[in-house]
């Protein structure tokens, strides 16, 4: 498997509880969706690998509850 | 960090006053200490930190000794660690470790802490050292990694593992972790020697999450409240302590907890704002203000809110259990809950950057009053003040990069773009000097260089116009340096001085330096000592370390040409010391150096090792001629260890480096070596013929003694001889000397040739140089015996022949080649040190005080040369003293 992705790649963060929108910056630029099931998607593009885990982290170091990451087709 | 905010690293986080009482968790606690780790690994906000502290504290007072039956009543010290973003350097991290144990007992890891320089650090000796002398400790010792997730360094992984792989019973490992470390967690586990606190243990049940609400945070819930407060915030304890908060004020609490256990909002943003609108108007402010600092206190929270009441809120808040934490015990430093911090600045700056910084510039100003520069400078660079961080940068008194702070102010100044350094050709400068001064050398320097003169013909023609060429000059006196081009380091020097504030005393003194090295490299030895104490001097006085070191280097060199090996290695030891924490790639010169000198001592060993370390450190510098030094060095050691061939390699890989990089001045020190390699295989023509070529006398010499041709030899060391003198070079005298006992001995002079050997001996006995006696083969083993028939400096002439590896030389018994003896006193402390005792158990036995015993103990180390007692013993068994 290949599993470099270009510059391009979108990825799809879901999160357990609506997150409030001014957290967008901090979470580098990514649209900050609520869905209703009452989880949070973060999507958006990813330089890279380093931004992902570094996105990642900082879902952590908040006590966010992670549920899925997906890379996904941008449209 | 300034040295009371350092200090808040090993302080255990004080106890709030009522806390959730979690007695099967302390019990695992104590249970785990019969193993090896304890994680505690959980997300943010699940009390880690509370839980450790407060078993720390049961263990420290005893106040559960009703729980704790499977505790041993062993006393137990805790070390105590709490980690930050930059202890990612292992070096750096390791160095807290054990500064951390050595709050405990001072004497734990002392020889592990002088490995620190060493690069690539010798992670396993290190640690191996460290282990050895926990293994010394009568107490049970628990060293606690709190918020061991920021590290997030393989390097650090590994040297974890290997502690654990390695771990003594007296010693026990806690970490507590946002994520889990990578270490061997499964084969603990299986081995039953890891115990595991995770979230799901952590989390409050319905019962603790009632005991918290009613009886720490004093609210009359029902249960069924309780209940629906536990599931929404699945018993995560920031959480319930921010719904908590929330409900304090809250006149309508059933209203609120139906509102809050309805919405899907993420816990901490629907809370934040209830808690926030709790508190006063300028408690609010106070907090939305203060985010932006890492560290807070009373003053300096004043600084930012135009208030007077900082210190007063700072305890209110953390009365009232506002996600504070004290760092110290005196209630001056405390810092915001990470997470707490967070959300703060999250709310505060979303809309207001220009608020954001204004709160830096403040912060930077009061951190500027209270000399904390390096503070001021990161603030200053958050609130993208350039002229404000240019103005820091040199500092009062002292640029920030002549603090070890280089690093950080080199990527400040790569971030800023070129139209800042256009409008501040200072900058220019400063990035020069930055440049030169982290080893950065590139050809880049000279333009940057040019680019500050040509911006400077635009500036007005004042004061500090005429200092930056003054420091132009020096920057380019200093590139000068590396490649050895003593004309310009002086006409450099010369105008850099000239023009220089006569207040700029940094980089006078640098400058005193390069004149310094230039008279080194013109031979005048006498000069350059003088120049190098005067910078070691001005350097102490205004504690430009990084100039200090570099003359204290160099010093030591002379001394080493000046055969005085005992001094040379001690000074050489001083700048290692001066540089150990950060490790500084600078440190290769004293590791070639001492390499150098156990060299001349005949410890073949600890001159590779030293050797090594050395090229290791110097790869990292760019432009510098250090490796070719290594090299040089390592050949030797090789050849001394009968291997030619593996010497040529090194010498082959010296010369193509010397060839990249224009290190022409090193090509007659490698051919020397090269034609004693010939000589070793007894290819006496290629020898021969290599010396012609590069027209290299002393080469020169020792062929034609080979060839059966003393008077030729004779004829060419004459010359020498009398420059040498001329020009009082020790090292040359000696080396001339030997050769010249060895011709006459050779002519059969017997009596020149003892009377000669004998005036080399007198001259190499002071600093116990053996190998250039060793390195001219048997016939100066022969010539040896025969002066010590004649009665020629006796002692050190069997030490010499003992170098030789000859068995028929009878063992010196308590002979110190020392220049300053040890006493009798220091003698008996010594032996002791051989010993496992610790220093209280060693001063109990000689029945002298602790701080007499340690008065002993610094004269020997003194005396020997050594920093550490593993290296002191290590010295002692190579001089017999023992």
């Amino acid at each position: 498997m290949d599993t470099r992705h270009s510059p391009t790649d979108y990825f799809e963060i879901r999160l357990k509880g609506h997150l409030d929108t001014r957290w967008a910056s901090w979470f580098e630029g990514m649209t900050i969706i609520l869905t209703e099931e009452g989880d949070t998607v973060l999507a958006g593009p990813v330089a890279d690998q380093a931004a992902l885990h570094g996105l990642l982290k900082k879902v952590r170091d908040l006590g966010l509850l992670l549920i899925s990451v997906n890379r996904v087709e941008p449209g | 960090m300034p040295d009371n905010l350092l200090q808040t690293k090993f302080h255990v986080p004080r106890l709030r006053p009522f806390l959730v009482p979690r007695p099967h968790l302390i019990e695992a606690l104590n249970q785990g200490l019969a193993g090896k780790l304890t994680l505690i690994s959980a997300p943010a906000g699940f009390g880690k930190t509370t839980l450790v502290s407060t078993w720390i504290d049961t263990l420290q007072t005893g106040s559960d000794t009703l729980l704790s039956k499977s505790l041993s009543p062993t006393p137990t010290q805790i070390a105590w660690l709490s980690l930050d973003g930059n202890d990612h350097v292992p070096a750096r991290f390791l160095s807290y470790v054990i500064a951390a144990l050595q709050r405990i007992d001072p004497h734990i890891g002392v020889s592990a802490r002088s490995m620190l320089q060493a690069s690539p650090l010798p992670i396993p000796a290190l640690l191996t050292a460290l282990l050895n002398d926990i293994t010394a400790q009568p107490d049970r010792l628990v060293l606690v990694l709190d918020d061991y997730h920021v590290v997030d360094a393989p390097q650090i992984d590994e040297a974890l593992a290997f502690l654990l792989d390695h771990l003594p019973p007296q010693l026990h490992l806690v970490i507590t972790t946002r994520e889990d470390p990578n270490l061997p967690l499964a084969r603990l586990r299986v081995r039953g020697l890891l115990t595991e606190v995770r979230a799901a243990d952590l989390r409050f049940t319905v019962a603790e999450t009632a005991a918290f609400l009613q009886q720490v945070m004093g609210l009359a819930l029902t249960s069924d409240q309780i209940a629906a407060l536990e599931a929404r915030t699945e018993g995560w304890i920031a959480g319930l302590q921010m719904a908590a908060l929330s409900m304090r004020g809250q006149k309508d609490v059933s209203g609120f907890i139906q509102s809050f256990t309805g919405s899907h909002r993420f816990v901490l943003d629907y809370l934040l704002e209830e808690v926030l609108h709790q508190q006063p108007a300028h408690v609010q402010t106070f907090l939305l203000k203060t985010a932006v600092l890492n560290q807070l206190t009373g003053s300096l929270c004043d600084a930012l809110t135009g208030e007077n009441n900082g210190q007063q809120i700072l305890e209110s808040l953390e009365r009232a259990n506002l996600f504070i934490v004290p760092l110290d015990n005196e209630r001056r430093w405390y810092r915001y809950h990470h997470l707490f911090a967070e959300l703060l600045r999250q709310t505060s700056f979303t809309s207001d950057e220009t608020h954001e910084r204004d709160l830096h510039i403040r912060a930077s100003q009061w951190y500027e009053a209270n000399s904390l520069e390096l503070e001021a400078f990161h603030h200053a660079v958050a609130a993208n003040d350039v002229a404000r961080a240019a103005r820091l940068i040199e500092g009062e008194g002292l640029p920030l990069y002549f603090r070890g702070e280089a690093i950080p102010v080199r990527h400040w100044l790569e971030s800023l773009p070129e139209t800042e350094f256009r409008a501040r050709p200072a900058l220019w400068v400063t990035y020069a000097s930055v440049l030169t001064m982290t080893g950065r050398v590139r050809d880049s320097i000279e333009e940057i260089l040019q680019a500050a003169e040509t911006a400077l013909q635009d500036t007005v023609d004042d004061e500090k116009t005429t200092d930056l060429i003054g420091q132009i000059a020096a920057n380019r006196a200093m590139l000068a340096v590396l490649t050895n081009q003593v004309d310009t380091i002086v006409t450099q020097s010369q105008r850099a001085l000239e023009y220089l504030r006569p207040d700029n005393a940094p980089m006078r003194t640098t400058t005193t330096w390069t004149l310094g090295y230039a008279y080194q490299l013109q031979g005048n030895r006498a000069a350059a000592r003088q120049a190098y104490a005067d910078t070691i001097a001005q350097s102490q006085k205004s504690g430009n370390i990084m100039t200090e070191i570099a003359a204290t280097t160099c010093l030591a060199q002379i001394q080493e040409m000046d055969n005085q090996a005992y001094q040379a290695a001690e000074t050489f030891q001083r700048t290692l010391q001066l540089m150990s924490d950060p490790p500084w790639p600078g440190a290769c010169e004293a590791c070639v150096g001492l390499a150098r000198i156990y060299y001349q001592w005949n410890d073949l060993e600890t001159a590779e090792r030293y050797g090594r370390q050395g090229l290791a450190l110097a790869r990292q510098l760019e432009n510098v001629d250090t490796p070719v030094a290594c090299d040089v060095l390592l050949a030797r050691v090789q050849l001394a260890c009968g291997d030619a061939a593996e010497a040529l390699t090194t010498l082959t890989e010296a010369d193509q480096f010397v060839q990249q990089h224009q290190f022409g001045h090193w090509a007659g020190e490698i051919t020397d070596i090269r034609i004693q390699v010939l000589l070793h295989q007894g290819n006496l023509a290629a020898a021969a013929q290599l010396a012609q070529a590069h027209d290299l006398p002393i080469s020169q010499a020792r062929i034609h003694i080979a060839q059966g041709d003393p008077n030729a030899a004779l004829a060419h060391l004459e010359p020498l001889r009398q420059q040498a003198e001329a020009k009082d070079w020790a090292d040359m005298r000696l080396q001339v000397l030997l050769l010249q006992a060895l011709a006459y001995q050779a002519a059969d002079e017997h009596e020149w040739a003892v009377q000669t050997i004998g005036e080399a001996l007198a001259r190499a006995a002071p600093g116990g140089l053996l190998r250039p006696f060793v390195d001219e083969g048997p016939p100066m083993a022969t010539l040896l015996r025969e002066g010590v028939k004649n009665g020629v400096a006796p002692l050190f002439a069997q030490q010499v022949l003992a170098a030789f590896g000859e068995a028929d030389v009878p063992q010196l018994q308590t002979f110190q080649r020392l220049p300053d003896p040890l006493s009798e006193r220091e003698l008996e402390v010594l032996k002791l040190l051989t010993t496992e005792l610790t220093g209280p158990e060693i001063a109990r036995e000689l029945m002298i005080s602790l701080n007499t015993m340690r008065t002993h103990t610094k004269n020997i180390y003194s005396k020997l040369g050594v920093t550490s007692r593993r290296t002191a013993v290590r010295r002692a068994e190579e001089l017999n003293l023992l």
